[in-house]
């Protein structure tokens, strides 16, 4: 309870900080909190902006299209190369070197490649959020302890039942904070993606009201967008709780 | 060869491949054990006695000889007739005490209702009565080695091994628990083949104790151990018997010190 009081607190400071600077220094460039909901109502009505919703719901569904190819090609991967340690040998360097690669660098590539449109955001998207799904997994896989998998061996459980019943429970923990990161970045992913170059999703709004020095309705949408991920991680952050808390 | 004894080693042998050359772990060992025994390996630490222990539940496959489990020779864990306990009681975390105890008949596919049946009978006995919905966490030491030990009774095998299963606890513990093994094998009646390397802990428990040698391990010698329960570890015959013990071990523990440094 305390802890929540303290939280409320600093969040009630940083807002008044950002108000009283806000205000000392030009209204053109720095927008206080106070501005905000103002400048939201003029998002969702103005004509000088592109429509808000339909970009909302593309960039949506470039998140959802980009995670689910993060978990599909993450666990695949992770799973061969950490279960095949035959694999995992020859490829678990390359990961990690192609993982300490700032991954910003290969965006324009894909943008070559892929085009402005959704494809190249639900790439870099993938990009970002597959690493630490794989990473996750083989952690996951080397921090099952080998005296649990030995118990069900001797009990006849056969390889995917200790699969099943042993590795998958004893990693889910690891597993869903992976998941968990995997998700922020894939939504940084599509949100940088659409920045640096689109003609559509909430990025390329975002861009467009920050090129004709529309500073509040840039601020609101840069908040609403914040606000947005973090009740997303929010929720993230239950379910890995809750995984913990059954895992042990 | 007796074919009426639940396990038979036969001229059994197992190398282990490290960075520095080929081990000998264990080397030609021979050793029949009789229904219902109960038979200590005993031996310095590092001697093989795990190994072997391993080959005879079928996780550790020998290199020479055979095993026969009841007349047959075994390539692989045996659940119907073999089951094992170690010295991590390898509870899993995310199962309640009676979920850990129902694992082996979850494989089995036993219903669940007879597995929680089967797994309150065992737990009730072994003085965890209303720890049924305990997670391993929250569970002492010996509690949580108590329902690893009711997990491998659950699966009502003939034969037990236990790999140093007490090794982990206090002395206190230890010996309470060593005095509850007892009275467990008076009611269950199997056959136990336990790895030890406590010659108290075997005096107490054994009807025989094989004596193994340092690397590579052989069998020394096989002692009968002759005394009634309940036992008196401080009575003049397991005092000779301790004694006796201790000459043999000795021997072979300086020879193992000697092998490590």
């Amino acid at each position: 309870m305390r802890v929540w009081l303290w939280r409320a607190a600093v969040l009630v400071v940083a807002l008044a900080v950002w108000e009283i600077s806000a205000r000392m220094l030009n209204p053109m460039l720095y927008v206080g909190p106070s501005r905000l909901p103002a400048a939201l109502g003029r998002v969702l009505s103005t004509r000088d902006l592109p429509p808000l919703p339909g970009h909302l719901w593309l960039t949506l569904g470039e998140i959802a299209a980009a995670y689910a190819f993060a978990i599909t090609g993450g666990l695949w991967v992770g799973f061969l190369l950490g279960l095949r340690q035959s694999v995992g040998r020859v490829y678990e360097p390359l990961l990690a070197t192609l993982y300490a690669v700032p991954s910003v660098i290969w965006y324009p590539s894909l943008m070559l490649f892929l085009g402005l449109g959704p494809a190249s955001k639900i790439a870099f998207g993938f990009l970002l959020g597959f690493f630490p799904v794989t990473l996750a997994v083989l952690a996951g896989i080397r921090q099952v302890p080998a005296a649990l998998v030995t118990v069900a061996v001797s009990m006849g459980a056969r390889p995917f039942t200790v699969f099943r019943k042993v590795m998958l429970p004893a990693m889910a923990s690891t597993l869903a904070g992976g998941l968990r990161t995997g998700l922020a970045l894939s939504v940084v992913g599509v949100l940088v993606g659409e920045l640096l170059g689109a003609r559509a999703g909430l990025g390329y709004v975002i861009n467009y009201a920050y090129g004709l020095m529309m500073t509040a309705e840039y601020a609101a949408l840069v908040v609403l967008v914040a606000v947005a991920v973090l009740l997303l991680d929010g929720a993230a952050a239950l379910v890995e709780q809750r995984v913990k808390t059954w895992t042990g | 060869m007796t074919t009426g004894a639940p396990i038979v080693v036969d001229g059994v042998s197992k190398r282990y491949e490290t960075p520095s050359g080929a081990v000998s772990a264990v080397d030609a060992v021979s050793l029949t054990v009789r229904p219902r025994e109960f038979v200590s390996l005993l031996g310095p630490s590092g001697c093989g006695k795990s190994t072997l222990l391993g080959m005879i539940g079928g996780l550790v496959r020998p290199d020479a000889g055979r095993i026969l489990i009841e007349g047959a020779p075994i390539s692989g864990p045996t659940p119907s007739k073999v089951a094992l306990v170690f010295q991590d009681p390898g509870l899993f975390p995310w199962r309640t005490a009676l979920d850990n105890v129902g694992f082996g008949l979850e494989l089995l596919g036993v219903p669940a209702a007879r597995r929680r049946e089967i797994a309150l009978g065992l737990l009730e006995p072994m003085g965890l009565k209303g720890f049924e919905a305990r997670y391993p966490r929250e569970l002492s030491g010996g509690m949580r080695q108590r329902v690893a030990i009711a997990r491998a009774l659950a699966l009502d095998t003939p034969i037990l091994l236990m790999d140093e299963p007490f090794g982990a606890l206090d002395e206190q513990t230890r010996l309470l628990m060593g005095e509850w093994l007892v009275d467990v094998r008076r009611r269950t009646e199997r056959t136990v083949v336990f790895v030890t390397h406590s010659l108290h802990e075997a005096i107490a428990l054994s009807d025989r104790i094989a004596v193994m040698t340092a690397r590579p391990g052989r069998i020394k010698d096989v002692v009968e151990v002759p005394l009634p329960y309940p036992r008196a570890l401080d009575g003049p015959d397991a005092v000779a018997l301790h004694a006796k013990l201790w000459a043999q071990i000795r021997e072979e523990s300086l020879r193992a010190m000697e092998g490590k440094s």
